[in-house]
């Protein structure tokens, strides 16, 4: 800290600066807006000092120094630009040049490149040595990313992204001298890798060494100049990672992640494959002219009054004929807190609907019950917590599905940190990191939860949970040997078992990370289970838990404290009938729920796409626009914030917005809800979820 | 003074750094006016006797036997060689081909592209064989001006060509370098 503080006096190119000491030469220089040419180094990296563009002249000493690691020190001059520093840059410019294929115009990182960039500033207008024209093996086994050897400098950029950035370590170094090359893991391909494919390699790669699949074609693409870049948020899974597009021709050609940092978010900007790729990925043709189906089966298009027309008329009519009890809304998560809202009230209120629910709604019974088991509500524990957790227990969780930089942020723990991880369910997200794994189904989760408490209970002098009556007495005589056994654990798995309980014991900050697979069991007993295994370790300051649920859809959080809770289908196969609206993307609907909306006497659709599922049981389909076409607020994974993203294209054409569509309808049913405008919806959203109480459920 | 004579040549390249140059439009006609252009893709007139020769200039990379002489005669009857865009400078798109075994280049060339049928490849004493790997014309000789670009712009080759019949060396200022 006191380092920070000092400052010292150096000389740069003859001019007197005063800078912090323990600071680089670059640092300096970047300081006092001096120009110095880099290229392995990033600012959201560690310093390298590999590629030896960054040299500098050091008190007219002959051997140049690389400024990106060179400490500053008291009364040292420095010379930044000479003939001969201008020449050692260029020479190793021509080096790198000829050593692979650098050839830019069949190079689809031409134009964005940065060793492209430099031999332009270093005026390298041809080469005095000769091309190896060796050749290197290209990967193209990934669905989200090329990585083309021949196109690589070696900079060891993404090398370093991958450990200290994604915190995977799948990238090193492989073989020396010419035939050294980055590979993954254990000269494995991409695809076969334990790679993760957040794409932090891709966004620091200087040059076409690894590109991304989706819209990096020359003709797609256009210039980097021509691109217009908007600030957002990502609303895939509720982490609400900060990102910028880069738009061409309403085309997003490129989501980068805010790699400098932004706030007090642990994950360095990282993006995952959902925001940084699934999202380019088309699904097909889009829905632009709403669809109605014929009495002989067939898809007609029609126009959107008479569409909506339609559909309000169907609502009507089943509401006259066997009441707002025969009428459903069911709304998927990822849509924003407005159009959740506003679909809410259109339902509920406007159509006196018998249930309006999400698609996850199920998972919510589980959690809400036991939310309130001190008797006042609890918060629910923040992912911004994972770096300060030292036992962290993901249970039934699969972070790498659900939230993809949670998992990201556990490994990093591990690796940075050295914390014991323990991991119960699927052993998809992690393998290789965890302290304790525990390979147990799905629906035996509950014994190992059981066995969990009993021994934590018993082994902690601590305090055991204050729980209400029952089993506080038997939890003493729990045959653990038994129920991992019956849990499907082998012999050895005790000894691993006691461990973690000793760990979790011992620890002052765990954390628990509840998946899908807990609450989306039938009963809710395991998750209150982990509940009170949370509880037993106290509660953080705010009255928070140390617990988490890893929701299964971008706004699951939102869509829960809105009132969309369940599904509506809770009395099973047959209690769809009537009539029933679906507001959201059809890749969002799952098959158990569309196998059950068969029985319908009227179902319409609000999607993006034509719900292929749905073509023989849907009756009416109105387009809608994507979440990157239409602005919205989203609510955190943990419910503690509320993000606003941006538009960041046009609708495709024609397409209404989930504001004009509802609207519509709510018009035409006669129902007049009480927001004036999109703003003023988007205020009552925000301080609905923000007023959220789980006595309201 | 004399009047400067000009030679251009088409190596391996698709002749448009030729095309570039026609855009200069009018200003053509004036710089023409100052040169005598003995033999060039433009004129179509081939004089392989080789008057002695101010400035020669090349498109495209050394990628095959008759490039690699005409190179080298360049070289001794031109005062001053010019490398006109990538190819010339850098060996360019064709580069491609230098990390595939010529033979399978000429299979894939002549007798499996997807339109050919029964196709064969050429062979004929007056044909130049094709060199394994094309070749950056500065690695076969020396080249005095280096002008890359896919393909130089026209203001860029006009200023190098106008630059060397002043008598200067044309240094490309840096922000109008380009390989793409």
């Amino acid at each position: 800290m006191e380092a920070e503080h000092k400052t010292i006096k150096i000389t740069m190119d003859e001019k007197e600066l005063v800078v912090p000491d323990g600071i680089t030469i670059l640092e300096a220089a970047q300081r006092n807006d001096i120009h110095i040419p880099t290229l392995c180094h990033h600012p959201a990296l560690s310093n390298w000092g590999g590629c030896r563009m960054c040299v500098v002249e050091v008190d007219g000493s002959p051997k140049l120094a690389a400024s990106c690691v060179m400490p500053v020190r008291e009364g040292m001059e420095v010379v930044t630009t000479n003939g001969r520093i201008v020449e050692s840059r260029r020479t190793v410019l021509e080096f790198l040049f000829a050593e692979r294929n650098h050839n830019c115009m069949f190079c689809p990182q031409s134009g964005d490149c940065e060793l492209q960039k430099l031999a332009y500033e270093l005026g390298m207008d041809h080469l005095t040595v000769s091309f190896s024209f060796n050749s290197f093996p290209t990967d193209v086994t990934s669905d989200y990313m090329i990585t083309d050897h021949n196109r690589c400098i070696l900079c060891g950029r993404c090398v370093r992204a991958c450990a200290e950035i994604a915190g995977t370590q799948v990238l090193n170094f492989h073989n020396r001298g010419p035939r050294n090359l980055v590979g993954f893991d254990l000269n494995a391909s991409r695809e076969e890798s334990t790679c993760f494919g957040c794409g932090a390699c891709l966004q620091v790669c200087p040059t076409g060494a690894i590109t991304n699949r989706y819209r990096t074609h020359y003709a797609v693409k256009g210039h980097s100049k021509d691109l217009k870049a908007t600030e957002s948020l990502c609303p895939e899974c509720g982490l609400l990672c900060p990102t910028t597009s880069q738009v061409h021709d309403n085309t997003v050609i490129k989501i980068e992640g805010k790699l400098l940092g932004d706030g007090d978010r642990p994950d360095r900007g990282q993006l995952c494959y959902k925001g940084r790729f699934e999202v380019l990925k088309g699904d097909g043709k889009r829905l632009v002219r709403p669809m109605v189906r014929e009495k002989n089966g067939t898809w007609k298009e029609e126009k959107w009054e008479t569409a909506l027309a339609l559909v309000a008329e169907k609502l009507k009519s089943i509401r006259r004929a066997k009441g707002g009890e025969a009428l459903f809304g069911l709304a998927s998560s990822a849509l924003s807190n407005e159009e959740l809202l506003l679909f809410r009230d259109l339902m509920a209120k406007g159509c006196s609907a018998g249930h309006v629910g999400s698609l996850d709604g199920e998972h919510f019974k589980a959690v809400s019950k036991a939310w309130e088991l001190k008797g006042e509500p609890l918060k629910e524990a923040s992912w911004k917590m994972i770096p300060e957790a030292d036992f962290i227990f993901l249970l039934g969780a699969n972070p790498y599905k659900t939230q993809p930089i949670l998992s990201t942020l556990v490994r990093r723990s591990i690796l940075e940190r050295g914390i014991p991880v323990a991991l119960a369910g699927d052993m998809e997200c992690m393998p290789p990191f965890a302290t304790f794994q525990f390979p147990v189904k799905d629906e035996k989760l509950p014994l190992l939860i059981k066995a969990f408490r009993s021994e934590v209970a018993a082994a902690g002098k601590k305090v055991p949970p204050k729980s209400k009556g029952s089993s506080k007495s038997k939890e003493g005589a729990v045959d653990v040997s038994g129920l991992l056994k019956e849990a499907g654990l082998a012999k050895g798995a005790k000894k691993s078992f006691m461990e973690m309980v000793a760990a979790f014991v011992h620890s002052t900050h765990p954390l628990i990370l509840v998946g899908e697979a807990v609450t989306g069991l039938k009963s809710p007993s395991a998750f209150q289970d982990a509940m009170k295994l949370a509880l037993s370790k106290g509660l953080d300051s705010g009255n928070v838990l140390r617990l988490m649920v890893l929701k299964p859809y971008g706004n699951s959080a939102g869509a829960w404290k809105l009132g969309l809770s369940s599904n509506g289908n809770s009395k099973g196969k047959d209690s769809w009938k009537g009539g029933l609206l679906y507001l959201g993307h059809p890749k969002d609907l799952d098959s158990s729920v569309s196998a059950d909306l068969g029985n319908l006497d009227f179902l319409g659709v609000i999607s993006p796409y034509f719900p292929e599922t749905l073509a023989d049981c849907a009756h009416v389909v109105i387009p809608k626009p994507l979440s990157m076409e239409s602005s919205g607020s989203y609510t955190s994974l943990d419910g503690w914030e509320i993000g606003f993203v941006e538009k960041i294209l046009d609708p495709a054409e024609g397409v209404k917005d989930s504001w004009e569509t509802l609207n519509s309808l709510a018009d035409q049913i006669g129902f007049r809800h009480k927001f004036k405008t999109w703003e003023d919806l988007s205020k009552n959203a925000v301080k609905a979820i923000k007023s959220w109480r789980p006595a309201e459920q | 003074m004399a009047v400067p004579k000009v030679a251009t040549v088409w190596f391996e390249a698709c002749s448009g750094c030729h095309m570039s140059f026609l855009d200069l439009d009018e200003d053509l006609v004036s710089i023409l006016s100052k040169v005598e252009l003995t033999f060039s893709p433009i004129t179509d007139f081939k004089d392989y006797a080789f008057p002695e020769l101010d400035v020669g200039i090349i498109e495209g990379g050394i990628g095959n036997e008759e490039h690699w002489e005409l190179a080298q005669k360049l070289r001794k009857h031109c005062k001053i060689l010019v490398a006109w865009g990538d190819c010339a400078v850098f060996g360019g798109v064709n580069t491609l081909r230098n990390w595939i075994p010529k033979a399978e280049v000429l299979r894939r060339g002549y007798v499996e592209t997807e339109s050919t049928v029964s196709g064969v490849i050429p062979n004929h004493e007056e044909l130049p064989p094709l060199l394994d790997k094309v070749l950056p014309v500065n690695q076969v000789v020396q080249v005095d001006v280096h002008v890359p670009g896919c393909p130089p712009s026209a203001e860029v080759l006009a200023y190098s060509l106008v630059s060397i019949l002043q008598g200067r060396t044309p240094i490309l200022p840096n922000e109008t370098l380009h390989f793409d």
